[in-house]
């Protein structure tokens, strides 16, 4: 947790997404890989206490490296009740802010790369060469 | 017991008592099994691409065309694009990926189990064993490869409808690093 003066600081500088509350992250390990949620309050040092009623998290408990950290951030109170979470969310629309940014056009990107067969790892190779090799 | 059952020993004196064991008939139980081809994998489909895992040409990518009475697939390169002639393959050294290439049915008397089956090398006796076969054989016979060519003459020109099919079907299947064949979709 950074005080506002380290804040105004570091954002100028070095770090831009603080472990907050409020703050969306992504979930990359797990059960609920894919989906984003809200960190909700902070239990210690590793574990944050999230959620995420519009993307199908439950409220819960996740480890610090299970998780990424996104730019987007909403303004809710600390411990406060899912309903409040899911209001705020809706509010800023979060759902679809989060799908234009380019972690989850990546990730979009992976799972169609997953979904490729055999020929169709074939053809990206190919196509792959020939566009390096111009 | 089961030896009721099956009759498997057979006695030819009658009654309990007074029967000698040695006087009895063994005979071997009845086989009732019928032999049925091997279930063809729901993935296979006539047309389908497999990767043949064995073999000679382990490694390459080939049309199936149908399942044999055998239980064997029926697969053909084609001859021309990667050099595999029409084989027989066993199921499980194969893996099917999700690439089906439109065929016609392809209704060939010539295509059973007998045309591809090993001929048996005469034996030779005890005088000619050491005389060296001196008859020109070729060893792919012409009815083959006439069978080869009124086959692929079907199939190509549907390989070739496909974008990059040919080149698929001429190229090598291989794991590159960070591949893990569980992991892949095929």
């Amino acid at each position: 947790i950074q005080s506002n003066l380290s804040r105004a600081i570091f954002c100028k500088m070095l770090y831009q997404r603080f472990i907050e509350v409020g703050r969306v992250c992504y979930i990359r390990i797990g059960d609920h890989t894919g989906k984003i949620c809200t960190v909700v309050d902070l239990v210690d040092q590793k574990h944050l206490l999230v959620d995420g009623p519009t993307s199908g998290v439950p409220r819960c408990v996740l480890r610090l490296n299970q998780v990424s950290l996104t730019d987007l951030k909403i303004d809710i109170p600390r411990g406060c009740k899912s309903k409040k979470v899911r209001s705020e969310l809706t509010k800023e629309d979060i759902n679809a802010k989060f799908l234009a940014t380019s972690l989850s056009k990546k990730a979009e990107g992976k799972k169609s790369k997953a979904l490729l067969g055999d020929f169709g790892r074939f053809k990206l190779r190919v196509s792959k060469t020939t566009l390096n090799r111009k | 017991c089961k030896q009721q059952h099956d009759q498997a020993v057979v006695s030819t004196q009658s009654g309990h008592y007074g029967r000698d064991p040695t006087e009895d008939v063994k005979r071997p139980l009845t086989n009732r099994r019928k032999v049925k081809p091997t279930k063809l994998r729901s993935s296979i489909k006539p047309g389908t691409v497999l990767i043949l895992l064995a073999g000679a040409h382990r490694g390459k990518r080939v049309i199936f065309l149908k399942q044999l009475p055998s239980g064997l697939l029926l697969v053909t390169g084609p001859y021309k694009i990667n050099g595999v002639p029409l084989r027989r393959v066993d199921q499980a050294y194969v893996i099917a990926t999700s690439t089906v290439v439109e065929i016609p049915a392809i209704a060939n008397d010539k295509l059973t189990d007998a045309m591809f089956k090993r001929k048996a090398k005469p034996t030779k006796n005890e005088r000619e064993m050491f005389i060296e076969n001196t008859s020109e054989e070729p060893k792919i016979s012409a009815e083959r490869i006439a069978l080869q060519k009124e086959v692929d003459a079907v199939v190509v020109p549907a390989v070739k409808k496909v974008e990059m099919l040919p080149s698929y079907l001429r190229s090598k299947f291989t794991l590159t690093k960070g591949q893990f064949p569980h992991q892949l979709k095929f």
